[in-house]
């Protein structure tokens, strides 16, 4: 419990640094709800300029891009500083927190507070009530709970993929450079129904970067598509287990990465 | 005339806003900010002859390094004048360019990602150094700095004594005639601290440059200046050579004695103070304006107590440079 | 002729690359993998529709995975090389520009010279091999390349201001960083490297058309698919003109004020 006190009272006082530059803050604020409006007119304009994409029917087919962006809002929120941590152990950091009596991912997690996530969430909301007033699915009890049960799955399998990607650059200073593609190919191809790229493309955005199991198939279980993802329904259905097994293992890897840390030249 | 420095009364002003405290201070500072005119550097003059190593001294925040902004041809002051080399370094930069060298302590000019040779040669060109003259001086450098053992690494590899070894390489390629050299060997083991000191030597004796050195490390004063000039609070406090400040503040002494008696009532001669006393240990100093010589002091401690041992201490640079910053004063005037 | 005794000076980035195979290699997985799935993506996009906001399949495919491939001309790593504006700002290494006989304005330039050229060179090289594979369609007449090639040397040139600018707004804020990946995103997001712009709604295209970024890359890259017309070439030749010489005689209105903000750290 000290922890999470601790955790808090140091969240709170990164909140308030982030005010001390206002003009910042609220530039933060912005970009981040710029950046998920443009993302979303990119993404809209596309899935409804190609209409019956993949057999999608218009109203189910925003259900995508909504999960795949509430599931980011919720990793940048939580545990969004593992991307591009890159930069702060080249500058040392990670040296710093070695020598102090708390978990170094807790102290990455704790660096500061991402004003952008605040943008980020708000439009994500947004897409999301969008996307679930325009479907004509009926939102029963289960499917609520399972629809918020593959957001966490989602934000975890994303920081799962972000760890791993801190891991390499525990070692390797050029790792952020994958860091950066992968939050590239995440936003842009984690928004469409993956059924429309030939079968060894999706194959590969599913088994080589487990892209499908962010947004895809919860959409298309939650839609009734989940017999045409290509990938038994089974697994497709289990896409939050999925990301749950992978942050842990991602965390396993974190901490076998830190034993074997050597420090930063120069 | 070639190599020198002349500095007459530099100025140099900055108009900061200051923040108000609290929400509401920050909106009223939005609107209408308050403005702090900070005085960094006032009324300093001074030269430098050529071929002279001058050590500029002063607390952090004197305004050392703005001078040497100015001087460099970064900052315009905002009244006063200065020449390097007959030039007037902020209002002909590039000019003035090719006439110095300047190696910024911590700071790096090398390219970071790129063998420290390819530096050199990137430089070179800058500078429209011709190749042989070129090589000739690598070679020269090498000799002191031992810089070839690891000029092909790339400059992220190297440690901060090879890196700023190269960055003194880099700031002479060009063969300048004065150099400006910021805090140069800040966090420096003492075997390059000693290289990069007889590297500078050689240059100024030999090669004939003019130096002018910023740092905080009293045995560099020593070992390498025959001027010293001591700004504070932007103004300029003291301005001669080593011997004259130590003539002028080196009066203080210590006399350390043992004395076999441990419980002795130590009344110190005239002119003669007790420091401390620990026990049979005492330390004795001068005492007012009459105090005798560290010597007369010694002859009187031994005559007046039975001493098992004693020992003198000299007061080295630190000491002086301590007593003069305090006789100059909060106001700057005196010296 | 300072400028050409600096040439090493332009080669800086693209060597520090050489120097570091690895992230050769990983440039060029990113550049094959990104183009593969933007292919797909855009093959699967069209597998019901044969033309959509005026472009064809071939068109759409074509234009994306030129795209790709001009992301080479638009950005190389000078992060890592510890040699952007801000980085340099940060350490207090700017000084040293301000201490050579090459003017900063000059050696910015110089350096983007050199990448341009070197990021051309790939570019070339995988248009050469996506032509031959035939993901991508050639132009359809001689008139159409050149014109193209004009357009995407203007381009370029908006370019290198715009990200000039971008450096520049450095030497004023110390904490930009939020405005920085605003400019950026929208600079991407605009000029068409993410989607070609004609699938943008209207009112998207109307304000791209105030904005300097679909100069860069969306005009050159419509001539060349054939999406903007010959006959309408010339008007967009100018447009892209008129932004160079805008942006130029402010970047460098910025470099005189530059000048005077450079007081680093320390008194």
């Amino acid at each position: 419990m000290n922890a999470v006190r601790t955790a808090w009272r140091i969240t709170r006082l990164n909140f308030r640094s982030q005010l001390e530059y206002r003009t910042e803050f609220l530039l933060m604020v912005a970009i981040g709800a710029i950046w998920q409006v443009s993302v979303i007119v990119f993404a809209t304009v596309l899935l409804t300029r190609f209409t019956g994409m993949g057999g999608w029917d218009s109203s189910e087919v925003l259900l995508i891009p909504a999960t795949r962006m509430l599931a980011h809002g919720l990793f940048v929120l939580f545990l969004g500083r593992m991307h591009g941590v890159g930069r702060f152990i080249q500058e040392g950091r990670i040296d710093i927190y070695l020598l102090r009596p708390m978990p170094v991912h807790r102290q990455v997690q704790l660096q500061y507070f991402p004003t952008n996530a605040i943008g980020d969430l708000t439009v994500a909301v947004g897409l999301m009530v969008g996307a679930l007033t325009r479907s004509r699915l009926d939102w029963t009890a289960g499917r609520i709970t399972y629809l918020i049960v593959c957001l966490i799955g989602g934000m975890l399998l994303e920081a799962a993929l972000f760890t791993a990607v801190a891991c390499a650059s525990l070692r390797f200073p050029a790792a952020d450079y994958w860091g950066r593609w992968l939050e590239e190919l995440l936003g842009t191809f984690g928004s469409y129904p993956l059924n429309v790229l030939p079968r060894a493309v999706s194959g590969l955005l599913t088994f080589g970067l487990p892209l499908a199991f962010v947004a895809y198939f919860p959409a298309a279980v939650l839609t009734g598509h989940g017999h045409d993802t290509g990938v038994p329904y089974w697994l497709a259905a289990s896409s939050p287990l999925l990301g749950v097994v992978a942050y842990l293992a991602a965390r396993l890897l974190w901490r076998w990465s830190l034993n074997h840390y050597t420090g930063v030249n120069g | 005339m070639i190599g020198s420095i002349e500095v007459r009364g530099l100025s140099r002003t900055f108009n900061t806003t200051v923040r108000r405290p609290g929400f509401t201070g920050a909106l009223r500072s939005l609107v209408n900010p308050e403005r702090v005119v900070k005085h960094a550097v006032s009324d300093i003059s001074f030269d430098v002859a050529p071929g002279e190593l001058l050590a500029l001294l002063g607390p952090n925040g004197a305004g050392k390094s703005t001078t040497i902004k100015i001087l460099t041809g970064i900052l315009t002051p905002t009244s006063g004048e200065a020449r390097v080399a007959g030039v007037v370094p902020y209002e002909e930069r590039e000019r003035n360019a090719r006439n110095i060298g300047a190696v910024f302590g911590q700071r790096t000019q090398l390219w970071w990602d790129l063998p420290v040779k390819e530096s050199f040669a990137i430089l070179r060109d800058i500078y429209d150094v011709p190749k042989a003259e070129h090589a000739a001086r690598l070679k020269e450098f090498d000799e002191i700095l031992e810089l070839s053992a690891f000029w092909d690494t790339r400059v992220r590899h190297l440690s901060l004594g090879q890196r700023v070894r190269c960055d003194l390489a880099a700031a002479l390629l060009h063969d300048p005639m004065v150099v400006f050299l910021d805090e140069p060997t800040i966090g420096m083991d003492v075997v390059v601290k000693e290289q990069v000191r007889e590297f500078l030597r050689h240059q100024v004796e030999q090669r004939g440059r003019t130096v002018l050195l910023t740092t905080h490390d009293m045995t560099e004063v020593e070992r390498l200046a025959e001027r010293v000039v001591l700004i504070n609070h932007g103004r300029l406090v003291l301005d001669g050579t080593l011997d004259e400040i130590r003539r002028k503040y080196g009066s203080t002494w210590q006399v350390r004695a043992t004395l076999a008696d441990a419980h002795t009532d130590v009344v110190p001669p005239p002119g003669i103070t007790v420091l401390r006393q620990d026990g049979p240990q005492v330390v004795f100093g001068p005492d007012g304006a009459d105090a005798p010589t560290v010597h007369q002091a010694l002859k009187a401690v031994i005559e007046r107590y039975e001493v098992t041992g004693v020992a003198i201490d000299e007061a080295d640079l630190e000491d002086v440079m301590r007593a003069a910053y305090v006789h100059a004063g909060p106001a700057g005037e005196g010296a | 002729m300072a400028v050409l005794h600096a040439w090493r000076a332009a080669r800086v980035t693209p060597l520090g690359e050489l120097h570091a195979p690895p992230r050769m290699t990983a440039v060029l997985v990113r550049l094959v993998v990104q183009v593969v799935l933007v292919a797909s993506l855009w093959s699967g996009l069209y597998a019901n529709t044969s033309s959509s906001a005026g472009m064809s399949r071939e068109q759409a495919i074509t234009y994306a995975v030129l795209a790709v491939l001009a992301s080479r001309l638009r950005e190389l790593d000078q992060y890592a090389g510890r040699d952007t504006v801000i980085q340099h700002m940060h350490f207090g290494t700017i000084v040293y520009w301000y201490l050579r006989p090459l003017p900063p304005a000059r050696y910015h330039a110089l350096r983007a010279l050199g990448e341009q050229v070197y990021g051309a060179a790939w570019a070339l090289a995988g248009y050469a091999v996506c032509l031959a594979v035939g993901v991508v369609e050639p132009p359809r007449s001689a008139a159409v390349a050149g014109v193209f090639v004009v357009s995407l040397l203007l381009g370029q040139l908006v370019l290198y201001h715009v990200m000039l600018l971008l450096d520049q707004m450095c030497f004023w804020t110390v904490r930009n960083s939020a405005a920085m990946l605003i400019l950026i995103f929208a600079q991407n997001l605009m000029s068409g490297v993410y989607a070609p712009l004609w699938f943008f709604p209207e009112w998207f295209r109307t304000l791209s058309t105030f904005l300097p970024f679909q100069a860069t890359l969306n005009v050159p890259l419509s001539l060349y698919v054939g999406r903007i017309r010959l006959s309408d070439a010339g008007e967009q030749l100018a447009i892209q003109a008129g932004w160079v010489v805008l942006l130029h005689l402010f970047t460098r209105f910025l470099w005189r004020r530059a000048a005077r903000r450079v007081i680093s750290q320390g008194g």
